[in-house]
């Protein structure tokens, strides 16, 4: 697999750490939910289509990319830096 | 004498010999021959005993399709399995051995097999190690006693034992076209794309290119299309923007599209030149791939058609027009479409003897007649071979009328004496790569095959891949697919005029007395097993392929798969796209380990030495790998056990003085207005608090609660914090602040670098440490007052810089040195001159774990990903004051549950070791399982308790204290009788670190 | 100042090495005496943070992915987003940096202890490092004087393009001579010489 990094360009996957579901929210620090940080910490939607994940770039520029992935053909949809995106950017 | 070397033809060096041996006899070839090649030249075509009858079996394809005639290649003490003769390339000194055969491949005791045929049908092992379901042997272990002999007998070759001495390389390429396959599609395709500037790789399994069109009897712009095909593939090869690689067989596809090679680089010479590799396995990242693939012929499935002497159309006419070989004296051809008289005509041309053509179709073309009589072969239209006569080679055949619209076999069998049958069951495009990539193939009607399916990536195929049979065709279909502007003139080709397509007859079903016909040679599959798997309610093909084991051996199923899918279909009654095709899978040849490992083992896998690692290896140190780092376990005396070793070091910190090499640490620098802040977020205690010029122990959770790491953060600035963490946890803490601050908080503005490179870290501790720097540090004071407990100084020893921490792990007074990694090894031995007054003693890892241990200090081993805070009883740092990483799950009820395990130290009571990882029990000898309430996380001899000791997570923890039980180990039957104690073993008031 | 300590040790064996048959496939050697400072500008202060390096170095850049300066044995290169490698063979490289670049335009850290610098060159300087290293060296992917951020066994490394046959590797101090050994190991096929 190869995934296109907005700094690098091209890089094959074993440059990549899986990060996980790029869809949940933190609730605020100071919530204390239970159900909302249950929800936070162990659920993870496994959608079949697309799906929004974290990659860490930990083998070249070392920032984690938000990748939007076919989880049915792998194919790759879009990628953007997850710091553009938290801080109100959009992929 | 059945198969021979014709007088001329092929392209072997005829003027050189090459000498090897096949089972221990001496043969010779030609350069340029593969083992195949050159033992058919010498007559011999028995190559093997296949896989469960053990039935004799010759060459039947002639590359990487051979289900059959598969070798052992020995050198020295290294034996490679399974490599096939049709592919193996001889060269002086080759020694080779048959497989599945004992004693030798003439006499085969276990063809007995053959006798026990029912017994070894579909389904076998599901069937036979269930055990014995009734009888006196139900319920005993008489299975597993047999088992071992039965699957002694039913297999391929074996394994060798001995390491792998050949080097094997990885390559990374990239480019913009990679072109698989260096057919006449191949070529063209690739000099299409080449033109237009593109960086292009093609890939061709075998040693010369050309493909199919190294055995053929056409001719390309007026020439031998072999020779046309050289020059073609010189002119690309001579492009600055082409690298031709041959030998390199393409098998995987992979997502984004990247596919994996395999290049013979050296393993057909007799010698190679310093640090060759013998394999290379490239991986390559393509912008488009084109598949010119070709397509592999398939056999008929008839009673008697694995015997030697019987063989893929195309490999007889490969062997003569290729290696100059005639597989028979008298070749017969059987077939359902009119590529076999092509091959007819060719072999006819080589000089080879056909005596008949049996084809099932009721009536063939004119120029399929006019082929027949031109070779003088006498056409059987409408028949079909019913059974071969063979000892170890073929000798004769019974062919009978058939009819190919109800595929009915009628009329009285008639003889036809001839050593070779060349079968030719029509055409299956090579989709594997295509198929891999995830595509579902479609099925053709004309051609009765699988074409490759619409692509997912940006691949396409073209040739005989793509379903194109005749060359003019495929010529066109190439320079399209190369390229959409390719403007290539392409040369004119001279070709009988021939239809590629088949009638759909794919076998001639036995009848009750008939022989065995053959589906999967190499497993030894029959058609009647895939009927029977029918029967047993095995319809899927992916049932029938695991149940059968149809199409899982080393050749993948490349002859077996459609025939096999076409007999399911056929017993099922429907058509064969309705049953469909399993997916093809990497690898599409076998790949050996080697290759796949590269230089990843041993001495070449990453190893990672600390700055002073060269004077632990000179001054006795006992090495020990703790992931990639080497680290001094020991610094042995001669005649000095492990333990004595780590007792004399402790002993020494405990009284004296001591260092220790802590380079390992993981360090972060830690920068920004933002870095306290960030700090008081992912630590359990307060950072922003800190003066500069301090450092505080910390804890970090993870989100779900638990403990992740621990460690000092030194206050470097305002803004700046150096942090560290356990050696192991170094890349995770580093990747775990990255993301809070990339994808949670990112308006906090921090930057992370990793240092642990830049920092050598010494821990100098013991009672005389403070004399030790005294003796050697200069610019300040380090008395209780300028570095009290945790603080920090910016000093120089010999003149280099270096920082001071007063901290403590060993509960010690003690401090860590850091300076500048390049002047690690001097800052040592600057502190082991200074100590020498005090008999300072460098200590490894065990006295170091030893000293931890005593002082109840937790590491990895407890801080295992399962324990909490509480667990560890370190309560005492979860910050009411603020929300960190962690805190929100903190109330939850897994963490509050009181039979959670917690720490612990335990003494042993018969004055000998606790094994590590022992279960905490109540009875002596527990039975089994035990009721384990707990297990033991590190355990050493205390010096400084004169006791053996270790620490434990256990159930209740802290009320135990006091309670007797036992630290078993079942494995090492080691049974101690302990005391729960405190983990606070030793200086439980920390007045010896305070001092 | 005494010299630093080389982590590479007894694995630097200068002389020629290998398959000698094709001449000197590759030179390798170790640069030493630089100054490695990394400078991470905050994403607003990237202009601000080149123009200071500019007048420090002499060494000008515009802000685009992976671009870099190279002028003897001074470089300046950039591997991710703000950050950047600035290397020169003079000791108060740093200083001279911090005196241009205040502390809230970008942070600064002296990594020269914390990397090794292994200069890679010669004809077939491609084909060796392309057996390490999954990116793709082609001067048209990785032009002259840019930099890169990659992985050699799933270390990270840094690499600058020099001129046509030349590269420089950055390679993590603690693994610099397990790194030397396999690169060597890697040469041995077309032949090299160390310096």
């Amino acid at each position: 697999m190869i995934i296109k990094c907005p700094y690098c360009g091209p890089r094959d996957v074993i440059e990549f750490t899986y990060q996980g579901d790029a869809t949940r929210k933190r609730p605020e620090p100071l919530s204390n939910d239970p159900d909302v940080w249950n929800a936070y910490v162990y659920d993870r939607s496994n959608p079949s289509g697309l799906h929004r994940e974290f990659w860490l770039h930990s083998g070249g520029c070392r920032q984690h990319l938000v990748v939007t992935r076919d989880m049915t053909t792998h194919a790759i949809s879009s990628v953007a830096f997850a710091r553009d995106i938290a801080s109100g950017g959009q992929a | 004498m059945t198969s021979s070397r014709l007088p001329r033809g092929g392209r072997v060096e005829r003027s050189k010999s090459v000498r090897f041996t096949f089972d221990g006899k001496a043969y010779s070839g030609h350069p340029g021959d593969t083992l195949a090649s050159a033992l058919l030249a010498s007559g011999i075509t028995l190559f093997g005993r296949s896989f469960k009858y053990h039935r004799p079996r010759g060459v039947f394809a002639a590359g990487s399709d051979e289900p059959n005639a598969l070798v052992t290649v020995l050198s020295g003490d290294v034996r490679e399995p399974n490599v096939r003769a049709t592919e193996l390339e001889i060269h002086d000194g080759l020694v080779t051995q048959s497989q599945n055969r004992f004693p030798s491949l003439d006499h085969d005791f276990m063809a007995i097999n053959q006798l026990a045929g029912p017994l070894f049908s579909a389904g076998f092992y599901y069937k036979t190690f269930m055990g014995p379901a009734i009888g006196p042997l139900r319920g005993t272990r008489f299975w597993m006693f047999c088992e071992k002999f039965i699957r002694r007998a039913a297999g391929l070759g074996k394994a060798g034992t001995a390491p792998d001495p050949d080097r094997y390389e990885r390559m990374n390429a990239w480019c913009d076209v990679l072109v698989v396959g260096s057919g006449p599609a191949g070529l063209i395709a690739a000099e299409a794309a080449a033109g237009t500037g593109a960086r292009v790789i093609i890939a061709e399994e075998r040693p010369l290119p050309g493909g199919s069109l190294l055995a053929s009897a056409e001719t390309i712009d007026g020439r031998d299309p072999s020779v046309w095909a050289r020059e073609k593939a010189a002119a690309l090869a001579a492009m600055p923007n082409v690298r031709f690689l041959t030998r390199t067989s393409v098998w995987g596809y992979y997502d984004g599209n990247v596919l994996t090679a395999i290049e013979h680089v050296s393993d057909f010479k007799p010698n190679r030149t310093k640090g060759q590799p013998r394999q290379r396995h490239w991986i390559i990242r393509t912008g488009k791939t084109i598949l010119a693939t070709g397509a592999f012929e398939r056999p008929m499935v008839f009673p008697g058609n694995d015997c030697p002497g019987v063989m893929l159309a195309d490999a007889v006419r490969r062997f003569a027009l290729e290696y100059g070989v005639a597989a028979g004296s008298n070749v017969t051809l059987f077939t359902n479409n009119d590529s076999a008289y092509e091959a007819a005509r060719a072999l006819s041309l080589a000089g080879v003897n056909i005596v008949a053509i049996v084809d099932v179709r009721a009536d063939v073309s004119g120029a399929c007649r006019d082929i027949a009589t031109a070779a003088n072969a006498e056409l059987l239209t409408g028949h079909a071979v019913t059974g071969t006569h063979a000892g170890k080679t073929l000798s004769s055949i019974t062919v009978q009328h058939f009819n190919a619209e109800t595929c009915r076999v009628s009329g009285a069998p008639r003889e036809i004496r001839t050593d070779c049958l060349g079968v030719s069951g029509g055409w299956s495009p090579a989709i594997h790569l295509a198929s891999q990539a995830g595509g579902k193939p479609e099925w053709d009607e004309d051609l009765q095959a699988f074409l490759p399916p619409e692509p997912n990536q940006n691949w396409v195929v073209t040739g005989a891949a793509a379903g194109y049979m005749d060359t003019i065709s495929v010529l066109s279909d190439a320079a399209t697919k190369g390229s959409a502007k390719s403007r290539l003139i392409l040369p004119p080709v001279e070709a009988p005029m021939l239809d590629a397509s088949p009638a759909p007859v794919f076998q001639i079903e036995p009848s009750a007395k008939s022989q065995k016909a053959f589906v999967d040679f190499q497993h030894d599959v029959t058609a009647d097993d895939v009927r029977l798997a029918y029967r047993e309610g095995f319809h899927s093909v992916e049932h029938l392929k695991r149940y059968t084991t149809l199409g899982m051996a080393t050749d993948q199923g490349k002859t077996s798969n459609v025939p096999g899918l076409a007999i399911m279909a056929d017993a099922r009654g429907i058509s064969i796209p309705e049953a469909g095709t399993t997916r093809f899978r990497p690898p599409f040849t076998p790949v050996s380990f080697g290759a796949l490992a590269g230089e990843r083992y041993g001495d070449l896998r990453p190893h990672r030495l600390t700055p002073m690692h060269d004077w632990h290896l000179a001054n006795g140190a006992k090495m020990y790998e703790a992931g990639l780092w080497h680290r001094p376990m020991i610094y042995g005396s001669h005649g000095e056990t492990v333990e004595q070793a780590y007792v004399r070091e402790a002993r020494a910190v405990r009284q004296s003085v001591g260092i220790v090499d802590v380079s390992t640490l993981g360090k972060i620098d830690i920068q920004g207005p933002d870095a306290a802040e960030l700090l008081d977020r992912v630590y359990t205690n307060m950072f922003s608090t800190l003066p500069v010029g301090k450092a505080r122990y910390g804890l970090m959770l993870r989100e779900d609660g638990l403990a992740f790491d621990d460690g000092t953060t030194w206050r470097l600035g305002e803004t700046q914090f150096l942090m560290t963490t356990t050696t192991a946890n170094a890349g995770p803490v580093m990747q775990h602040l990255e993301y809070y601050l990339d994808c949670i908080w990112p308006e906090l503005r921090v930057h992370l670098t990793s240092v642990t490179d830049v920092w050598a870290g010494t821990a100098v501790a013991g009672p005389k440490a403070r004399a030790l720097l005294e003796a050697c540090v200069t610019g300040t004071k380090v008395d209780n007052d300028t570095l009290p407990f945790m603080g920090i100084v910016h000093s120089k020893i010999e003149g280099v810089p270096v920082m001071v921490c007063r901290l403590s792990f060993s509960g010690e007074l003690a401090y860590e040195v850091y300076c500048g990694s390049g002047y690690g090894t001097r800052v040592w031995e600057a502190l082991l001159t200074a100590g020498k007054p005090f008999d300072v003693m460098p200590y490894g890892l065990e006295a170091l774990g030893t000293l931890r241990i005593e002082k109840g200090h937790v590491t990895g081993a407890e801080i295992d990903g399962r324990a909490s805070a509480h667990d560890l009883h370190l309560d005492w740092m979860l910050s009411k004051k603020k929300p960190f990483i962690g805190s929100a799950m903190l109330g939850r009820e897994g963490l509050k549950d009181e039979n959670r395990l917690s720490l612990v130290g335990l003494v042993s009571l018969d004055n000998q070791a606790i094994t590590g990882g022992s279960h905490i029990v109540t009875d002596a000898r527990p039975r089994e399982p035990a009721d384990s309430f707990g297990h033991v996380t590190a355990a050493c001899y205390s010096p400084a308790l004169g006791k053996y000791i270790a620490l434990a997570l256990v159930k209740h923890g802290t009320s135990m204290i006091g309670n007797r039980a036992f630290a078993t180990d079942l494995l090492r039957g080691r049974h101690c009788p302990v005391e729960i104690v405190s983990h606070h073993m030793y200086d439980p008031e920390g007045s010896r670190m305070h001092g | 100042m005494a010299e630093l300590q080389s982590p590479i040790g007894s694995a630097y064996v200068t002389g020629d090495h290998g398959n000698a048959a094709g001449g000197v496939g590759v030179t390798i050697r170790e640069r030493i005496g630089l100054s490695i400072i990394q400078i991470t500008a905050w994403s607003d202060t990237i202009p601000e943070v080149l123009t200071a390096i500019g007048s420090a170095t002499g060494l000008v850049l515009q802000n685009k992915p992976g671009l870099g300066r190279v002028a003897g044995e001074k470089s300046v290169f950039g591997f991710a987003p703000g950050r950047y490698f600035v290397v020169a063979a003079t000791p108060e490289l740093e200083l001279r940096l911090r005196s241009v670049i205040s502390a809230d335009l970008a942070t600064i850290i002296d990594l020269t202890h914390g990397r090794t610098v292994i200069r890679v060159s010669g004809p077939d300087a491609e084909w060796v490092l392309s057996k390490l290293f999954a990116i793709d060296f082609s001067e048209h992917a990785f032009p002259i004087a840019y930099g890169r951020a990659t992985l050699h066994h799933d270390i990270h490394a840094n690499i600058q393009h020099i001129d046509d046959e030349t590269f420089d590797l950055y390679v993590f101090r603690t693994f610099a001579r397990s790194f030397w050994k396999t690169l060597g190991h890697a040469a041995e096929e077309v032949g090299y010489k160390v310096e």
